[in-house]
């Protein structure tokens, strides 16, 4: 074929496994995820289903198709559960002269309505303690899921928690998400140390650990639901040292006794870890959270030995899940609020508050502080 | 998920077949493909599992596209690029195309166009949207290893058939086997293959039950001996193809037939081993005999009888495109593929890379290889800005408004 001819083949080849992006119809710019924007966007056909769009950013990708969006796309196809975000398929543009015969990607997934952080955002949103309890547990329900098929998802954050009109939780944006392996024959895990917005980043990660496992994602848990009380990120760094300050004045100092084996970690020595901090989990969330149950599961899950801190089986069997008021249905609440409520579209707190967790050190070089999961983000105008 | 496995019939009716190519001709062009990903994957020192992913691709998008319309050679380094990033040993493009020079023809190597990147990237977006983004490929050696840690019987003639179980599983990537089988199932026949040659006669296993009359029914239902014995046939027939100078019919077509054939008269190891050289080499007679054949240009569809023609090609990137900086991360470790196989394969194998066993021998998993794919960590650019310098500077006061110190 010449060029011509084949430039002709790929426009008119009808690949009968992926669908063109034109069966849906874009509704709104609803986020920003790990590789590319998302859109809500309807079916054209008799369904009218909404869907959410995320589009593969491939125009600065030196190396095709990028490998964190291979990543995410083989973990969607795998996670199939009601408490992970599904993906229902992966969609093209027609390749043709204007796009030089490059197709753009879109994955589709069912459209959640709210994200936990717009619900978080909007103080005419009461959650109930029953309410509260249904979204952890549905939470730790997605992570129970997601670890047992050795998946780490290593951005948890009120914002890639969704929630459906009808009350139920997704966990989403795979972006960062990894396979983990158990160590085996005494070879250690190497797994990035960047990951996890830094508010949510657990200490260990902010110790430089690179062998760590599914407390991450627990820690993260933990922050989220605090947040379900405080409505706000429970501790908002700046920095890494002033997260890991933040962390010790929450959770006490980090020392070899409630922590052994961390002088192991590399940045031990290297951070400056506040000293003679009690710890005072339950003491500083009381006034918000009140519940008793609540407040020592918080205190079970933002312990600082990752070692030590409750694993999502563990969670889930705790008291907070079993006595009154029980988890309950969370649709009769959301039936109340007719707009979709997303971090993305959320107004800004108070004026001149800095929601990104992330930026550059103050008076150092420009350097990435953050998981690569934000540099999404950098757009966002409030 | 689409259905990825064909009938028989099928694949004598493929895109290229429609498109004037006959099946004997397709059959080559699969080999020569699978056997260049494979190749080129080895000397890049890439795992097993990488390059028989690569391989797996390569028969699926020849099921939607005829070889007229995409050179194999190209497919094929395509196919490797793709597999390289799934499988989480990310090989750099150029570093690929620069491999493939190297191992083809100046000839075969126009087949690239111009910009022989460019080509590859091009087709990328092609080939994820032929194969339905379905990415995880599951192979034959993983089932190959399991099955064989429940075997019972001497140890070192168990090894002896595994090893040899295992260069048939990467031989059977040059066939349409994995378009037509589960890797349990040609696991299963390889294995059995491996233990006719070797003499392997498996008694007795782990995990036995009274319902179980051979060792697989532990493991995959209502496979035939006429199943069985049409798989390692179409294996066998590699063989016989490259040292005949007329191409045979394969794979067999009617299986009753194929049942019928004597396993007397398949060579066994020791009468190959007697026709072959003592130690295997790189270039076997049958490379020499097929690399003959794959030399002369009027075999090849998108030559055809008239001169070479240059293929057609992709507009290159515009001249506002500004390539990041990222660089791959190292690679996973490379598996210890390289290894010589040990004598009991004096088969002509096709594939003769490609090892399970470290030298030192015993029956277990080659190390990391075996792993569930790792990931690599992401490659954080080295000079980019995560945030606009149009930012607000961040409030120099603690953050906690809504949460009291």
């Amino acid at each position: 074929m010449n060029t011509k001819e084949k430039e002709k083949y790929i426009e008119e080849f009808d690949f009968p496994h992926c669908d063109e992006s034109t069966k849906y119809e874009k509704v709104a710019k609803i986020g920003q995820g790990t590789f590319g924007e998302v859109f809500k966007a309807k079916e054209k056909n008799s369904n009218k289903k909404f869907v959410a769009m995320k589009k593969v950013l491939m125009d600065n990708e030196k190396e095709g198709f990028p490998i964190t969006a291979l990543r995410e796309i083989k973990i969607l196809q795998l996670l199939k559960h009601e408490n992970v975000v599904n993906l229902i398929e992966i969609c093209r543009t027609r390749a043709a002269q204007y796009n030089r015969y490059r197709s753009t990607f879109y994955l589709v997934f069912d459209f959640c309505e709210h994200d936990l952080a717009g619900l978080l955002s909007n103080v005419n949103v009461k959650f109930s303690l029953g309410e509260i309890k249904k979204v952890m547990q549905q939470l730790l329900n997605g992570l129970y899921y997601i670890h047992s098929n050795k998946i780490l998802h290593r951005d948890m954050k009120a914002a890639n928690v969704l929630i459906t009109k009808n009350g139920i939780l997704k966990l989403a944006d795979f972006g960062l998400a990894r396979a983990f392996s158990a160590n085996k024959n005494g070879q250690v895990n190497r797994y990035t140390n960047r990951v996890v917005t830094l508010w949510y980043r657990p200490p260990e990660l902010l110790l430089g650990d690179r062998n760590y496992g599914p407390p991450v994602d627990l820690w993260g848990a933990g922050c989220i639901m605090a947040e379900m009380w405080t409505r706000s990120p429970i501790m908002q760094g700046n920095t890494e040292q002033q997260q890991l300050t933040l962390i010790s004045q929450l959770c006490g100092s980090v020392t070899t006794e409630v922590w052994p084996g961390v002088e192991n970690l590399e940045l031990f020595n290297k951070m400056e870890l506040p000293k003679g901090q009690k710890r005072k989990v339950k003491e500083r969330l009381k006034p918000y959270v009140k519940d008793p149950f609540a407040c020592d599961l918080l205190d079970k899950l933002l312990i600082l030995d990752p070692s030590k801190r409750y694993d999502s089986d563990s969670a889930l069997n705790h008291d907070f899940f079993w006595t009154d008021p029980m988890p309950c249905d969370l649709s009769k609440m959301l039936a109340q609020h007719t707009q979709s409520m997303f971090e993305y579209l959320a107004p800004p707190r108070r004026p001149g508050h800095m929601r990104h967790p992330h930026h550059p050190v103050p008076g150092g070089p420009a350097k990435p502080s953050s998981s690569m999961a934000d540099s999404g983000y950098q757009d966002r105008v409030f | 998920m689409p259905c990825w496995y064909y009938e028989k019939k099928e694949l004598r009716n493929t895109p290229s077949i429609q498109d004037g190519i006959d099946y004997e001709t397709e059959c080559r062009y699969r080999k020569e493909g699978a056997r260049f990903i494979i190749d080129t994957g080895t000397k890049m020192d890439l795992g097993y599992n990488t390059m028989a992913t690569g391989v797996v691709y390569f028969h699926r998008f020849y099921m939607f596209h005829s070889f007229k319309n995409f050179p194999r050679y190209v497919t094929a380094c395509c196919c490797l690029f793709l597999a390289g990033k799934v499988e989480e040993t990310p090989k750099k493009c150029k570093d690929i195309i620069k491999t493939a020079k190297t191992l083809l023809s100046d000839q075969k190597f126009l087949t690239f166009g111009e910009d022989p990147k460019e080509e590859v990237m091009t087709l990328e977006r092609i080939l994820l949207q032929t194969i339905k983004f379905d990415l995880q490929v599951e192979h034959p050696y993983s089932y190959l290893l399991k099955y064989a840690k429940c075997l019972k019987g001497d140890k070192n003639k168990l090894q002896k058939m595994v090893q040899m179980a295992w260069t048939f599983v990467n031989d059977s990537l040059c066939t349409t086997l994995s378009l037509q089988w589960e890797p349990e199932i040609i696991a299963v026949a390889l294995m059995y293959l491996a233990g006719k040659l070797s003499k392997f006669e498996v008694v007795d296993w782990n995990g036995r039950l009274p319902k179980h009359l051979r060792w697989w029914d532990m493991f995959v239902e209502d496979v035939t001996m006429d199943l069985l014995e049409d798989i390692c046939h179409q294996v066998l027939d590699l063989y016989s193809q490259a040292n005949n100078a007329k191409a045979p019919d394969s794979p067999p077509l009617v299986s009753t037939h194929e049942g019928n054939r004597e396993w007397a008269t398949i060579p066994t190891a020791n009468d190959v081993a007697a026709s072959a050289p003592a130690t295997p080499n790189k270039i076997s007679k049958i490379e020499v005999t097929s690399s003959t054949v794959n030399g002369s240009s009027n075999a090849d569809a998108t030559d055809g009888s008239k001169p070479v023609e240059i293929p057609a090609h992709f507009p290159p990137y515009p001249a506002t495109f500004t390539p990041s900086s990222t660089a791959y991360p190292p690679v996973f470790p490379p598996t210890n593929i390289s290894v010589p196989p040990p004598s009991v394969t004096t088969i002509n194998h096709i594939v003769s890379a490609m090892h399970p066993f470290n030298s030192s021998g015993a029956i277990r998993p080659s190390a990391p290889a075996l792993a569930p794919p790792t990931f690599q960590p992401f490659p954080y650019p080295a000079a980019t800005t995560y945030f606009q310098p149009g930012n607000p500077a961040p409030p120099s006061t603690t953050q906690r408004a809504y949460y009291p110190p």
